[in-house]
């Protein structure tokens, strides 16, 4: 008997099976390809009377969070004069999916999204709803300055933000109080904050830099404010200016000079992972948003505070980091002026209230009439931080696109593995930031 | 003793009256070409239309909005100069190595010593078989926490006093590839053990006999009478093992996202990151296709000479 064959496989059936494969293999491709401009809707009916579709309005949100997701739910329950339909999508998701949104036929009345360049870029593509009429007469018209700015493409707004959060040295009250010290002003203190706090044997930094380690963009983000100020930050982000430049050897040099003082197991960590040692009183701050403060026990919530990224150069006007979130109206959406109403009754004083007041997570209202006596301390002391600043930006991603975060984020994971490297990991992240800027 | 005489003749006989190449030359009715039909139409529309799709989408460069922009041979040049895609092919070329020869070796040696008649024999199979019920996601997640700075594997290099070795397997670029690989390796052994004892199960056990009584020691039995027995399971398992190599995508992903600073990074991680979340989806395609390209070089030159070697044999 010979052994031919007991799996069939013969040369045809061969040729066959690769063909099969290269259709696995390459299978992404078709995803892209189906979402052409000329491509068809895959989802609705299309039906339904003028009448009922002025009616409906579709909110693709990824507010995926219980907090937040259930507070979204509740303030689009008191909207009365449309039939609104909340679709939440992971985060990742959601950012992929994205241009497929808005490039379809019947794309998403409103959406969630942040604001800035990352709006913009869609704004540029015709691909949103000009909303400037919410910000001449709606609930955006009051809005700062600032965040108008923020809003605006070539003129027109897109956007309409509802609140945005702030980024600070987030520590324990009671641990503080514990060993002694408490927040400082200047670089100098802070240096002298970090031995005292080594010397003690408490881990001074945490951070969580584990899978992607976008983390570590944050204290870069912080240390070019401080060092070169944000009219830099944002140019160098713009490709305005090179990575490999004498300016950003400064940032390098301020970030080689606190490496030490982060809890080693950082590297091991997610971002969730690195509130654990703080509660357990074991290392002391950590730089982040106030997205994690849900990260911390419900116990310790009172016990958070936080303070600024101290000052390096006195001159060098002060600025935070304030990511802004709010709505954007897609122009192929089949209800837009629907939209446009939903986005306003969301950016109103009385909506935002309920919607930070629901979510667990300390957010800020961009409406000036939102009654902030009621919120937390903590959040009373953000309100403070953010008014009291020369210049807001926003975040690494936000003020670039993820693409730069991804050379961001390899560059600064090789520093902190080797930092006497410097050299050659700027010029290779100036590389890697060129192609970014030249597609 | 055998009791496994040859089937084959035995089904002959009832078989053998039906005149074979009439059969070949009988006029197939249309209706089964409809049917024949319809399956390739939807293969044509699934398969090979989104493929081709990708082999074009290669040559352009699109951000998944408004319109793909030809640019011909550009999205190949860049991954010549692209670090990240070096360093990813060269990860993948290790992948498909480590991968494909430990858990092919780990298989074999797991079958044949599992393959004798033992007390708790099933026990020993079903256990070592169980990961490969595991999602390879949940897989991740379980060895991220065995890796973890405090975790099982630090403490116990600990307590065998190799506390020197201890590391952040997954953060520290020299380890992180192994420590992935590890934990895909551990998973995928039970399934080529499987497959390895189906292929024993099969042999003839009168031949190795025969050979004992002519003296062959077990070695040269293993080799010289089992081995070419298993020569069509080997087949199935190495294009099993290729094709798993190449499109391992989701353990990488859960376990370090091709970090830290892209050191553990696969062709199939960083065409996820590209397509998905730089929507670079003319790169990706051009990475997807060179990741097409290794499968079909690796399955055909050895598939063929397999092929080739059987219809030698006949």
């Amino acid at each position: 008997m010979n052994h031919s064959s007991p799996f069939g496989i013969t040369r045809r059936n061969l040729l066959l099976g690769s063909a099969g494969l290269a259709g696995s293999a390459v299978l992404t491709g078709c995803v892209g390809a189906g979402a052409g401009p000329a491509a068809q809707p895959s989802t609705g009916t299309g039906g339904g009377t003028p009448a009922e579709v002025a009616r409906e309005v579709v909110l693709q949100s990824n507010m995926q969070d219980a907090g937040p997701r259930q507070a979204l739910a509740d303030v689009i329950g008191g909207v009365s004069d449309f039939d609104v339909t909340i679709n939440t999508v992971a985060t990742s998701q959601f950012r992929a999916q994205l241009p497929t949104y808005l490039t379809s036929n019947q794309a998403p009345d409103v959406l969630t999204w942040y604001a800035g360049s990352v709006t913009n870029s869609f704004a540029e593509e015709g691909l949103l709803y000009d909303v400037s009429e919410l910000w001449e007469s709606g609930n955006a018209s009051g809005f700062s300055d600032a965040l108008k700015d923020l809003s605006t493409y070539d003129g027109r707004q897109y956007f309409v933000p509802t609140n945005y959060y702030w980024w600070a040295l987030f520590h324990r009250t009671s641990s503080f109080e514990e060993w002694g010290v408490s927040a400082v002003e200047t670089w100098d203190e802070f240096m002298g904050l970090l031995d005292n706090l080594q010397t003690r044997g408490v881990a001074p930094l945490t951070t969580g830099l584990a899978n992607n380690a976008w983390m570590a963009a944050a204290w870069f983000d912080y240390l070019d404010l401080r060092v070169n100020g944000a009219d830099f930050h944002r140019e160098l982000l713009a490709g305005q200016h090179s990575f490999n430049s004498d300016e950003v050897r400064a940032v390098m040099a301020r970030y080689a000079e606190i490496l030490p003082y982060f809890h080693p197991d950082s590297l091991s960590w997610d971002p969730q992972q690195a509130a654990a040692p703080i509660a357990r009183n074991e290392a002391a701050m950590y730089l982040v948003g106030t997205f994690a403060t849900a990260y911390w026990p419900e116990d310790q919530q009172s016990d958070l505070d936080f303070f600024s990224v101290p000052t390096i150069d006195p001159s060098i006007p002060s600025a935070e980091e304030a990511p802004t979130d709010g709505f954007m109206v897609a122009a192929n959406a089949r209800n837009p002026e629907g939209g446009k109403a939903v986005a306003d009754y969301l950016a109103s004083a009385a909506a935002q209230q309920e919607f930070i007041e629901k979510a667990v997570s300390p957010n800020l209202p961009t409406h000036p009439d939102v009654d902030t006596a009621g919120f937390s301390p903590l959040i009373q002391k953000g309100l403070e931080l953010l008014n009291g600043t020369d210049q807001i930006t926003q975040f690494f991603n936000r003020d670039s696109n993820d693409e730069l975060q991804g050379t961001a984020d390899t560059a600064l994971m090789r520093f902190i593995n080797a930092p006497g490297d410097v050299d050659v990991i700027l010029a290779d992240w100036q590389t890697a930031a060129e192609q970014v800027f030249s597609q | 003793m055998s009791t496994s005489a040859p089937p084959a003749t035995a089904a002959a006989p009832g078989e053998g009256r039906r005149p074979r190449r009439s059969r070949l030359g009988r006029r197939v009715p249309p209706v089964v070409w409809f049917f024949l039909l319809v399956p390739l139409a939807v293969e044509l529309f699934w398969v090979f239309w989104p493929a081709l799709n990708s082999f074009w989408l290669s040559t352009t460069t699109w951000g998944g909005v408004g319109v793909a922009e030809p640019v011909g041979t550009a999205n190949y040049e860049r991954l010549l100069a692209d670090p990240i895609f070096r360093t990813a092919l060269w990860n993948n070329v290790l992948w498909v190595f480590g991968f494909g020869g430990l858990s092919v070796v780990g298989g074999l040696a797991l079958a044949v010593a599992l393959n004798q008649p033992r007390r708790f024999v099933g026990v020993y199979r079903t256990v070592i078989f169980l990961p490969m019920v595991i999602s390879m996601a949940v897989t991740g997640l379980f060895w991220r926490i065995v890796y973890a700075p405090g975790g099982p594997v630090n403490n116990t290099l600990e307590l065998v006093g190799l506390g020197h070795l201890q590391q952040q397997w997954l953060a520290n670029p020299d380890t992180a590839l192994g420590a992935v690989l590890v934990a895909a390796v551990w998973r995928q052994v039970g399934y080529i053990m499987v497959l390895y004892l189906a292929g024993l199960k099969g042999c003839d056990p009168s031949l190795e006999e025969a050979a004992a009584v002519d003296g062959a020691n077990a070695w040269q039995r293993f080799w010289r009478v089992v081995m070419p027995q298993l020569a069509g399971v080997n087949t199935v398992i190495f294009a099993i093992t290729v094709i798993d190599s190449l499109r391992t995508f989701d353990i990488v992903w859960v376990m370090t996202r091709g970090g830290p600073f892209n050191q553990s990074q696969l062709l199939s991680t960083y065409m996820f990151e590209q397509a998905f979340s730089y929507v670079n989806l003319g790169y990706a395609s051009a990475i997807a296709v060179v990741i097409f390209a290794l499968a079909i070089l690796f399955i055909i030159t050895y598939v063929a000479r397999q092929a080739r070697a059987e219809e030698d044999d006949l």
